[in-house]
């Protein structure tokens, strides 16, 4: 089954998905962290949703890229870790002298021999220009490498073939110490953000209520997108490049802009990642990272907006329970679940909800039709 | 211990047939035996004296003792003296057991069970600092004179790196009868080195001569020291010298370098070869992206590693899903029986892939061949149950597979090392090369694979049972990742994760070949293994030779978007 045209036929009409998602956005923007301040869902529960709700962020960016405009990109964890250290960057400047070393330099840069700091690392002090970066590096990096890719037309499994390269070449580079980006350690042990201690509920609760407010603007925007004419020639490229192409559509175009799109919402996402789980390390940029954001979208439903979403949320969150529970299990439960959904479910679990209504709507159709 | 000496004395025996000049008449035991008994100590060193040159391998524990106060004179009830070593554990009365210096074998008591005698009942042999001056000059010198031509290179390497003039005598004694070619070259190139230290210009201009014409790579330093030392003493004509020779050395070192990345290019090369040319088959074939492509590679690893086991002391292993552990038995094989285990494990190791990838054939892949992007993802599903399953069965540390002898060693050729295994490896990857091309060209299954990969439908129609070639094909692509695992067994780690340090570079050589082209897949293997080993060499950092080959290949793919070699077709898609 190729997934719908418009994505609407999960949620029924535009008003059941209006009150639907509006529902849920309010449980998870207020009703969440107000059972959070009031003690009956843990700190611990609610930094857990805030990284949930960060990998749904990547795995829209995967959708918008994949579901919606048919490029498999195998290099998005590469722009959410990039988002995620330069967001730490700023963060591990925000120590100040409380490392280990009580030196005013980030505690690896002593270990490296360094008494100051490098150059680049400097703006890294303020805030809104790590905020800058956040959108900035990512950004750069895909239209550059998304202007060689498409204008030489690398499509379908070369361009798979190649962002995986580039997100594994990227993971070796950050790797390397002289990289000066705290190699295999990555960035860890921040102490402050915005001025207020990062460990404190409060704060963790705000970055929850930020995060779940991005992916909001971030479903609302992306929805919007896919309705409007932009959309509508992002989903022909995916079915038809040639056509969309001979129609007169510069489809390179629209694959470029697309793509450093993708890349900004993961950006996003990894920034806020970073503060809620407290490390960044060359470990998320590696190809599986990329590889395992593509499983949620395709388990929870590609070529729709909520699909990702419940992909990430649900795979993660069955992650963490089967991780203790089944520790050696868990990647046989995820590899086996994952090639069932791509053998007998390629529109993912919320395909499943069109097929039982259409399952009852078959069954009411011929009873309608008797009399 | 009596087969050890016995063992020793033949060794000192050979020395002597080697032609040791000094120790004519008596083994070097009988002449310390001689030193000791000697009264005068002039006579000592006299006696000692006659030790030099000689290789023979007792001379230094027993010269040793001397000096440690552990060489006695024991008075033999007969009433003759007999110098005497002790040796072993003290037992309660503090006596040790005595051996003699003459002979080396232990000293039989008229019981006729070996003697004991205990260290404070004896008087120590005596020693002087004129004596211990002698012994020194006798143990300098005694690895110059060893039979084992290679460790005489290394002693001679090493006083010739230490520059002593005081050994100068010694160096230019054993010149003179020296046989051995490679010992021979190094005599010439210590004599050369000490002499640079010469006060005397015409020797030290000689010298200089010599070491050009031997630039040998350890003399650069020496000369650079020379070079420095004649500039400072403003001497023109041996800092010419010097210069000519340092680069007679530098020339020398870049054809070194240059000859060893083209040999160590080309074996990473091989190694890419072997592990993408099943890939080659099945992406570059068959469109389908086998991302468990590297968990083929392990199958092929982890047979040689079973196979090993079973040649030798037999393993343990744990049936995934239960608790049970199952122990395979061994072998206990020895010596070249076992090293027969990798020559049994090549074919097992193809077998065992084939059969597992022709089971992920028909329960996964055949119903994807019009889903590539799919493939991709099933297969990394696959690729992770796989991982897991290795880790469950063989643990998740990596596992220790031995070389045999005859791929363990290298061969030196001036100065560039070639390893066996990496000189297997290209001839190996040479092999499977030109048999995977008769098999496609030449066989009834190669014309049945080439027609069906083409035109799937088509070939259908003329009767071909696709389903079957597909599976065949998907067999064979299979089985070479399990060859190139057994290969890889030999040169890496084996591990339940190993194949994924090898599933990027592999696609990219497909990618860069030129998908559906074996011979596109050959020219970018051994392109990209030759550039990320110069890259290596140019940058001095493994890292970032690897970055920026893959930011190249980007580059390149900008160019020729298709890969080396384009298989042209009028459709668009």
């Amino acid at each position: 089954m190729t997934p719908s045209a418009t994505g609407r036929s999960y949620l029924g009409s535009r008003r059941t998905e209006f009150i639907v998602v509006g529902l849920i956005a309010f449980f998870l923007i207020v009703v969440f962290p107000l059972l959070n301040a009031f003690g009956i869902v843990s700190n611990f529960t609610i930094t857990l949703w805030g990284k949930y709700l960060c990998y749904a962020l990547l795995a829209i960016s995967v959708d918008l890229l994949w579901g919606y405009t048919g490029l498999l990109s195998l290099g998005q964890a590469l722009f959410f870790s990039l988002g995620g250290y330069m967001m730490g960057m700023h963060l591990m400047r925000m120590i100040g002298d409380l490392g280990q070393y009580h030196k005013p330099i980030p505690d690896f840069l002593v270990f490296l021999g360094w008494s100051e700091l490098p150059t680049f690392w400097k703006p890294f002090s303020s805030f809104p220009f790590a905020l800058t970066m956040v959108l900035l590096v990512p950004g750069l990096l895909a239209l550059v490498f998304g202007f060689l890719a498409f204008r030489s037309r690398i499509k379908g499994v070369y361009f798979s073939i190649l962002t995986q390269a580039l997100t594994y070449g990227a993971s070796l580079m950050f790797f390397r110490n002289d990289m000066l980006m705290g190699g295999n350690n990555g960035f860890t042990d921040y102490k402050f953000i915005l001025g207020y201690d990062i460990r404190d509920a409060a704060t963790q609760r705000a970055l929850y209520i930020t995060t779940a407010v991005m992916l909001l603007l971030v479903y609302t925007g992306c929805r919007w997108l896919s309705g409007t004419k932009f959309g509508l020639v992002q989903q022909a490229i995916r079915d038809g490049e040639n056509r969309a192409l001979f129609s007169g559509y510069a489809t390179a175009h629209f694959k470029l802009f697309v793509f450093v799109l993708a890349a900004l919402i993961a950006s996003i996402g990894g920034c806020l990642f970073v503060p809620q789980a407290g490390i960044i390390n060359p470990e998320e940029m590696k190809p599986e990272k990329s590889l395992e954001a593509v499983v949620w979208v395709a388990v929870g439903g590609r070529g729709t907006l909520v699909g990702p979403i419940v992909g990430a949320i649900g795979i993660n969150a069955l992650k963490s329970w089967a991780t203790r529970a089944f520790p050696d299990y868990w990647l046989i439960i995820l590899g086996v679940l994952f090639i069932i959904v791509v053998l007998f479910l390629p529109g993912g679990v919320v395909s499943l909800a069109g097929k039982v209504r259409r399952l009852f709507s078959a069954k009411t159709a011929p009873d309608s039709a008797k009399p | 211990m009596n087969f050890f000496y016995s063992a020793l004395r033949l060794l000192a025996f050979t020395a002597l047939a080697l032609g040791s000049a000094l120790a004519a008449a008596d083994t070097a035991r009988q002449t310390i035996a001689r030193a000791a008994l000697a009264e005068a100590p002039a006579q000592r060193i006299e006696i000692i004296t006659l030790l030099i040159g000689s290789g023979d391998e007792s001379i230094a524990p027993l010269l040793n003792a001397w000096k440690e106060d552990a060489l006695f004179l024991y008075s033999a009830p007969a009433g003759s003296k007999i110098p005497v070593q002790l040796s072993g554990d003290k037992d309660e009365q503090g006596a040790q057991a005595a051996t003699s210096v003459d002979t080396g074998q232990p000293i039989l008591a008229p019981t006729g069970r070996p003697l004991r005698l205990i260290a404070a009942d004896l008087t120590a042999v005596e020693h002087n600092g004129a004596l211990r001056r002698a012994m020194k000059a006798v143990l300098d010198l005694l690895d110059l004179s060893t039979a084992n031509v290679e460790k005489r290179v290394r002693a001679i390497q090493t006083i010739g790196s230490s520059q002593n003039v005081e050994k100068l005598p010694a160096l230019q004694a054993r010149a003179k009868i020296e046989t051995a070619p490679a010992a021979q070259l190094a005599l010439r190139e210590a004599i050369a080195l000490i002499q640079l230290k010469s006060p005397d210009t015409p020797t030290k201009l000689a010298a200089l001569k010599e070491l050009e014409t031997l630039h040998t790579i350890a003399s650069a330093d020496p000369l650079k020291a020379a070079l420095k030392e004649a500039e400072t003493a403003n001497h023109p004509s041996v800092a010419n010298a010097a210069r000519a020779a340092l680069n007679a050395v530098d020339s020398h070192l870049m054809t070194v370098n240059f000859f060893g990345t083209l040999f160590r290019g080309l074996s990473l090369g091989s190694v890419l070869l072997v592990v993408a040319l099943g890939l080659a088959i099945t992406f570059g074939l068959m469109g389908v992206i086998n991302m468990a492509h590297g968990e083929m590679i392990a199958v092929g690893a982890y047979t040689t590693y079973v196979v090993q086991n079973l040649f030798g002391e037999g393993m343990d292993l744990m049936i995934p899903f239960t608790r049970i552990g199952v122990h395979l038995p061994g072998a206990h094989l020895t010596g070249w029986v076992y090293q027969t285990y990798f020559i049994v494990a090549i074919p097992l190791s193809f077998l065992a892939a084939a059969v597992v990838g022709i089971g992920l054939e028909r329960s996964v892949i055949r119903f994807l061949y019009r889903r590539p992007l799919e493939s991709l993802l099933a297969t990394w599903g696959v690729s992770l149950v796989l991982q897991q399953l290795f880790k469950l069965t063989f643990g998740s540390n990596n596992v220790q597979v031995s070389s045999p002898s005859y791929l363990s060693g290298n061969w030196t050729y001036q100065d560039i090392i070639f390893g066996w295994n990496r000189v297997f490896v290209i001839g190996f990857a040479a092999f499977i090369v030109v048999g995977v091309w008769l098999v496609l060209t030449k066989t009834p299954l190669g014309l049945l694979i080439r027609a069906v990969m083409q035109n799937r439908s088509m070939a259908s129609c003329m009767g071909i049972r696709t389903e079957r070639v597909n599976m065949l094909t998907f067999g064979l692509g299979s089985g070479l990742a399990g060859l190139a695992g057994a290969f890889l067994s030999q040169i890496g780690n084996v591990g339940p994760s190993m194949g994924q340090n090898y599933i990027v570079d592999c696609f990219m050589t497909v990618v860069v070949g030129g998908v559906g082209n074996i011979a596109g897949t050959v020219i970018s293997a051994l392109g990209i293994g030759l550039a990320d080993q110069s890259l290596q060499q140019i940058l001095l950092n493994p890292v970032l030779g690897k970055i920026l080959v893959l930011v190249s290949i980007i580059l390149f793919l900008q160019w020729r978007p298709a890969g080396i070699f384009v298989t042209r077709s009028r459709s668009l898609d």
